[in-house]
């Protein structure tokens, strides 16, 4: 067998694994014109629960436990803090994800678009997939350092706060375009 | 032998049949407005098994004018294929003018960057060009349509049936004919029977595929969605990427509490 055999199938075999990957996830995909207006789980569902969830991950609330509960106590409290920072993460990402779907809408309507963006999202997307994976195992080895993830909620409120305002303003002028269009054809006027 | 050669004969007979009913399908459904390239290929592969028969008879199977009118007509077939495949990239994406200006310019580039490696790492035995060239082609419509396929993905776009079993089907013959061309080129005149049954097999399941997926009338042109202003775009799209940096970064410090936070 030559090399060249080896390599044509290999190159195969990868495009049948990327093509299978690409038609299993196309089925049961949305439409992107059929959705509109702004993804309700752009970061404000989750934030509802940052108070709570900042306790659960405080380092005083373990500290005085460490001192005063059982060892078995202890253990059981540093599992469930480790399952409410993965179901946080889990719904960070679910925000990153609901600003991205945002992003692919709005390419997929838009009659121009630059490649350097389209290209600077896919790497953001990789960047992002990678740190979260990475993230998510050190937490379920027990080595990530729980606390900081709060750092990261205060972002993404804000982030749904302002895409919010910007969306709001989107609709704003589109719907003050199509007022302006009605009350052109109403004087009879060419829109063209 | 005499048994291959009899079950080659009945698969010829069962290929031009079924291209035949192909054809009368497209031109009964009035598809082949739907799919001109795809119409055209499909009469083009039609008339090279009519000529290949006939070369046959009169020259015989080995003789080299049958070897050369073979090759020949499959490059035309084959570029007949590759515009088939571009026309379906066309319908799916073209409906979304933005994301099609784009991914043309990705699929041309991808297309001649895999076409290029692949003639180059086969080398140019002279004997084994025709082959080697067939593969490159080959290999070249499988990675537009698995990007054809990724770019559907990416951006979430819906995919008529007709022109998504199309697809389907041009990428599992494109496969299948780039590993035979590898084995053929290994085993070269062992194999060379074998390697005819099996590819006259596999073009018969993608004509059944195409005759499944042009049985319905389809649509001459596709339609648009409702276009956003060219603003929109370019007021959201970097807002939002710097959005994804951000929460890129915030990760980034979680996963390295040491390094400086933005």
């Amino acid at each position: 067998m030559s090399l060249f055999f080896y390599l044509f199938s290999g190159l195969i075999g990868l495009l049948l694994i990327l093509f299978l990957w690409s038609v299993r996830s196309t089925r049961r995909r949305v439409p992107p014109s059929t959705r509109t207006g702004v993804p309700d789980e752009c970061g404000g569902r989750n934030m509802a629960y940052l108070p709570q969830i900042r306790q659960a991950l405080g380092k005083t609330d373990y500290e005085f436990l460490s001192k005063r509960a059982s060892r078995e106590m202890v253990r059981r409290v540093r599992r469930e803090r480790r399952g409410v920072a993965l179901g946080y993460l889990a719904a960070l990402r679910g925000d990153f994800q609901s600003l991205l779907r945002m992003a692919r809408v709005i390419a997929a309507l838009s009659p121009e678009v630059a490649a350097v963006h389209e290209f600077e999202r896919l790497r953001l997307t990789a960047k992002f997939a990678w740190q979260y994976e990475m993230i998510r195992w050190k937490l379920l080895a027990g080595f990530a350092p729980v606390p900081q993830l709060d750092g990261l909620s205060d972002l993404v409120s804000g982030l749904s706060v302002r895409m919010e305002t910007a969306m709001k303003e989107l609709g704003e002028r589109a719907a003050a375009a199509a007022e302006l269009a009605s009350s052109m054809n109403r004087r009879g006027l060419d829109v063209a | 032998m005499n048994e291959i050669v009899a079950f080659i004969k009945v698969l010829w007979g069962l290929t031009i049949l079924l291209e035949a009913g192909l054809l009368v399908l497209l031109l009964y459904r009035k598809n082949h407005r739907a799919f001109p390239f795809f119409f055209t290929y499909v009469l083009m592969a039609f008339l090279e098994s009519i000529v290949l028969m006939v070369s046959y008879r009169l020259w015989g199977f080995s003789s080299s004018n049958a070897v050369r009118i073979a090759w020949g007509t499959q490059g035309l077939v084959i570029l007949g294929r590759a515009l088939a495949v571009a026309e379906i990239c066309r319908r799916v994406l073209g409906r979304y003018r933005g994301i099609w200006a784009l991914a043309w310019r990705v699929l041309v580039g991808s297309a001649v960057v895999v076409l290029l490696y692949s003639l180059a790492i086969a080398g140019l035995e002279w004997q084994l060009l025709a082959l080697n060239a067939d593969r490159g082609l080959e290999l070249t419509i499988t990675v537009v349509v698995v990007m054809l396929f990724l770019f559907a993905r990416y951006y979430e776009l819906t995919m008529e049936p007709a022109a998504r079993l199309l697809a389907v089907s041009f990428f599992l013959y494109s496969c299948f004919a780039v590993l035979n061309d590898t084995i053929l080129e290994n085993w070269k005149y062992r194999y060379a029977t074998v390697w005819n049954v099996v590819g006259m097999l596999a073009y018969l399941a993608s004509l059944l595929l195409w005759l499944w997926a042009v049985r319905n009338r389809q649509l001459e042109i596709t339609l648009e969605p409702a276009l956003l202003s060219q603003g929109v775009y370019e007021t959201l799209a970097p807002e939002i990427n710097l959005r994804l940096k951000l929460l890129n970064e915030h990760l980034n410090q979680v996963l390295c509490p040491e390094a400086k936070r933005p």
